[in-house]
């Protein structure tokens, strides 16, 4: 009897409507990087490639040619730069959620909901003054000036995600461990932090996926083609080469890679990063 | 082991005093039980013993030590938390050796401690588990083992029993005495179950409001409260407390429900000592006795209703608009509305005056 | 006995050791955004030379608002705005909450199809825009080869070149990579409904449609108001996706605030101009940030 209950049956079409809408852009990626650069330029397209081949990764992936080398750094700058501004937000994240979490200092609310509020601002409006701001540190073309930047993007989230997190670890169980002979400082490295673990997870992938995938300031704040990262040098990759699509496609698809497999594993971790907090209310 | 001694400690949260000017001292090797409704103070009168918040004012001695302004870790004490805040993450073995790891003790002296610890509290099979693999009453256990693993100088305990069903709290708490007459600890325990204080200790501390209501023997207590607060709040049933009136300089009382009863020459002296003609007229379930025929001297009242219990019968009985809760033997057989005659002890009377709630002592 | 309501200054020194914790974050915060914000302020009352040589600055007023309200440019970019913002918060949230329903219910396979319909969300908006470039390609576009294919039209659309289809063009992309940020969300709020009331309703002879909507949809009051304020301020922010696609063309039609606002700034070089439009947006933004952290802190207040 459920079988046929004509919401259940709505619900599979749309469900299915709506993956081959999410599905198919991607589908295509993948199917244009496996043609020839003649292939893809036919119309009507060829919908599966005939002659499926690899020459645009083992283009893309190898060090000895200048396309390979020069997509390679800036795969590598990548990583460097996500997995940098990733650490950094942690290390400042996770005291400071703990200390919103609990101690009661004046201005403790104000603190966090300006915090919070870091959300509301958009990037480009912060882009003048921080590139005015970087050019007089002496950080404008340098990988730093992208770290700061990014390790400030995450902050917020990470802050709010690891506060409700503290806040559901018994205030009792450091309690124990200061009676049982730690400092406040131990108790909170040898018990509350192995505990939070999950959410220090939760807050690292979204900053990371964060951080590979920005754009506008890496735009801006670097122009020297040693240090771009991935989203701007592909771009790059794409003025040089303007008519290759199968390439861009496979360029796409690698850089695509590390956060899609990245999320299909810590998929429960990434979820609760993005909802916390919503569902509270 | 050693004493410990609070003297004028107080604690505010911002206009609030949670613990208002408490002093009180523990005898070496005493059981003392500190008991008060929820929100009295009584886990905050206990951080503060363990140094986990800071006080406000006050001092506290541990031994000939003053620990006022000592952390935790070094005031040494143990304590037993009413959630047994044991470390999720970590297995009881684990659990057990933590405080011992923190003070650096030997691996050897520490594996032998807590198979001494696991043998005297039964959990020697359940060392490899985790916390959440174990049933309430063990994971009290474990909580118990960690504490007294590294002989403490005093035991902190604050509601350990509260999460324990009801025949397993009986059970813990005839052990935890045992466990206290053995070791001769040093125990301070907080409870809010009245029961729990009376059984077990050497001495309660009454707590309300922040303030020491009363600090003596479970039997003084419970014999001659000092208020009508204590009176009201230690004994189960509570007491039953009726407001009447002085009259003919003090030889008799009288209600606003149209009762009226002569007292004893003694009651009487009590009696006009009070700050006004009001008076708090105290007096226990069983200190009454209930007659189906008028008495002498008796007070009339209306059953209301009849609670068995097995070996005792509590009877409601209206006076007008109070209710009074009173024992008898469970052969006596009355009937809802049926008058019924009150006769009162007077060596077991209990006076309070209304204005200050304090009890009346004969002048 | 001891003072037992100390002054704002005591409690300050009090806690002074609580301050270290939040130190690093709040000093971070303070460099990248309230020196921004305030900088940006600054700079928006001035006419900045071309080559940034900020020392020549002069001060004019208001005068960098006074010509950017009147910029027809704005004006179009405006409007533009306001119909990337709300079409795009339209359809993600209403597919989003549609796939989070047809997904929150037991089925095989259902974690694996919710971490499908999650990937366009997680890959980056650059990659997403040139996918879609090719996608709509003039000449070699599969969208256009298949319209052409099941006969809706004869001749390939041209989608980014047109300035009839070129918005509603980025707003579908727009709407794909966004639609499962509003789904997770939404499911995460379907997961709070209590089933006991729900399965009380049923037991009361309470409809599907009738449980949807006096139980399941007061409950996800909270949870819709900080999706959709998140995805507006999302869309009002987004830049990648213009930007790679069209670069506001043809002829502005797909100029939004955003790219307009970086056009003038890295493009012709205006610091102050752009400062000054950077303001009004922000005006814009805080009003919705105001009922971000209301929504938000609704539950928590203490
Ligand atoms: N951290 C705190 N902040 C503010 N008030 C508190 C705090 N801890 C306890 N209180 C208040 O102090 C009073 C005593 O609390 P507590 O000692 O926990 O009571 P008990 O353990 O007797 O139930 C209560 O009114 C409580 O609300
Ligand atoms: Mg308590």
């Amino acid at each position: 009897m459920k079988r046929r209950d004509p919401w259940r049956i709505g619900g599979a079409v749309f469900l299915a409507g709506l993956t081959i809408f999410a599905l198919l852009p991607m589908a295509w990626m993948l199917i244009t990087s496996l043609k020839t650069q003649f292939a893809a330029l036919q119309y009507p397209p060829q919908w599966l490639p005939k002659n499926p081949t690899l020459e645009q990764y083992s283009l893309l992936l190898s060090p000895g040619n200048p396309v390979g080398q020069e997509f390679l750094r800036y795969l590598f700058n990548s990583l460097w730069v996500s997995f940098a501004s990733t650490v950094l937000g942690v290390v400042v994240a996770v005291p400071a959620a703990y200390a919103f979490s609990r101690f009661r200092f004046p201005g403790r609310n104000l603190l966090f909901y300006s915090v919070l509020l870091r959300n509301m601002f958009p990037a480009v409006v912060f882009l003048m003054p921080l590139f005015i701001m970087m050019r007089w540190l002496g950080l404008v073309n340098t990988q730093a000036s992208l770290i700061l930047t990014y390790l400030t993007f995450g902050l917020p989230l990470s802050i709010w995600l690891l506060k409700g997190f503290y806040d559901n670890i018994p205030v009792q169980l450091e309690q124990a461990a200061r009676i049982d002979g730690a400092s406040r400082f131990q108790a909170f490295i040898l018990i509350v932090m192995p505990l939070s673990s999950p959410g220090i997870i939760a807050t690292a992938i979204y900053s990371f996926i964060m951080a590979w995938n920005e754009y506008v300031y890496a735009l801006t704040f670097i122009n020297n083609a040693e240090r771009l990262t991935l989203p701007v040098g592909l771009q790059r990759f794409f003025t040089e080469y303007a008519t290759n699509w199968p390439g861009l496609m496979a360029a796409s698809f690698i850089m695509s890679v590390p956060v899609v497999a990245l999320f299909l594993v810590l998929q429960k971790y990434f979820v609760r990063a993005l909802t916390e907090g919503a569902v509270k209310s | 082991m050693a004493e410990v001694r609070l003297s004028h400690i107080v604690k505010g949260y911002g206009t609030q005093l949670a613990v208002n000017d408490l002093s009180l001292t523990v005898n070496d090797g005493e059981f003392v039980a500190l008991v008060g409704p929820s929100g009295c103070g009584k886990t905050t009168t206990l951080n503060l013993t363990a140094g986990l918040i800071e006080l406000t004012g006050g001092e506290i001695h541990i031994g000939d030590r003053n620990v006022t302004d000592l952390d935790p870790k070094d005031r040494d004490i143990a304590m037993v938390f009413q959630n047994y805040a044991l470390y999720p993450n970590k297995s009881v073995y684990k659990n057990l050796a933590f405080p011992l790891q923190m003070r650096r003790t030997p691996k050897a002296d520490i594996d032998r401690k807590i198979r001494e610890a696991a043998r005297l509290l039964d959990i020697e099979h359940l060392l490899e588990r985790r916390p959440r693999e174990l049933s309430g009453g063990q994971q009290q256990r474990v909580a118990l083992g960690r504490a007294l693993v590294r002989d403490p100088k005093v035991f902190l305990m604050d509601e350990p029993l509260s999460n324990l069903d009801a025949k397993l709290r009986v059970q813990m708490r005839a052990e935890l005495k045992r466990f206290h007459h053995d070791l001769s600890a040093t125990i301070i325990y907080v409870t809010h179950d009245q029961l729990e204080a009376v059984t077990m200790a050497d001495r309660m501390a009454v707590m309300h409001g922040g303030l020491l209501q009363q600090y003596d023997t479970p039997e003084r207590v419970f014999e001659a409260p000092v208020n009508v607060f204590v009176a009201g709040f230690v004994g189960s049933p509570a007491m039953n407390l009726v407001p009447a009136q002085v009259t003919e300089g003090g030889a008799a009382l009288e209600s606003p429900q149209g009762w009226r009863c002569t007292l004893s020459p003694e009651n009487a002296r009590k009696a006009r000592a009070a700050s006004s003609r009001d008076v708090v007229l105290g007096a226990r379930h069983s200190t009454i006795t209930l007659s189906p025929t008028p008495l002498p001297g008796g007070i009339e009242g209306r059953v209301y209703t009849l609670e068995p219990t097995g070996d005792i019968t509590f009877v409601h009985v209206r006076l007008g608009n109070d209710t009074l809760v009173i024992s008898t033997p469970p052969a006596t057989r009355f009937a809802p509305n049926a008058p019924v005659w009150l006769g009162v002890d007077q060596t077991k009377l209990h006076l309070f005056d209304a204005a200050t709630g304090m009890a009346l002592r004969a002048a | 006995m001891a003072n037992a309501r100390p002054g704002l200054l005591r409690r300050i020194v009090r806690h002074r050791a609580d301050y270290l914790y939040v130190a690093p974050a709040l000093l971070v915060m303070l460099l990248v955004i309230a020196y921004p914000i305030y900088d940006t302020i600054y700079l928006s009352f001035f006419n900045t030379p071309p080559n940034l040589a900020l020392e020549d600055k002069i001060f004019i007023g208001l005068g960098n608002y006074q010509r950017i309200l009147g910029m027809d440019s704005f004006h179009e970019a405006t409007w533009n705005t306001f119909v990337w913002t709300v079409f795009s918060t339209l359809f993600a949230f209403v597919l989003g909450f549609g796939a989070a329903l047809a997904l929150n219910r037991e089925f095989v396979g259902r974690g694996l199809m919710r971490g499908i319909l999650l990937i366009p969300y997680v890959i980056s908006a650059v990659a997403a825009s040139y996918i879609w470039r090719w996608l709509y390609h003039s000449d070699f576009g599969v969208i256009g080869a298949i319209s052409v294919a099941i006969g809706l039209t004869e001749n390939p659309i041209n989608f980014l070149d047109s300035t009839d289809f070129v918005m509603a063009s980025l707003i579908v992309v727009n709407v794909w990579k966004e639609f499962p940020f509003a789904m997770i969300m939404m499911l995460a709020g379907l997961q709070t409904v209590p089933d006991q009331l729900l399965r009380a309703a049923q037991v009361d002879g309470a409809g599907p449609w009738h449980r949807f909507w006096h139980i399941t949809v007061p409950h996800l009051k909270g949870v819709t108001l900080v999706t959709v304020l998140l995805l507006l301020v999302a869309n009002l922010n987004s830049f990648t996706i213009p930007w790679i696609m069209t670069g506001g063309g043809p002829a502005g039609a797909s100029e939004i605030w955003i790219t307009h606002i970086y056009q003038l700034a890295f493009g012709r070089i205006r610091f102050g101009l752009a400062s000054a439009y950077s303001v009004i947006l922000f005006i814009v933004m805080m009003g919705m940030g105001y009922f971000y952290v209301r929504a938000l802190t609704k539950g928590d207040a203490k």
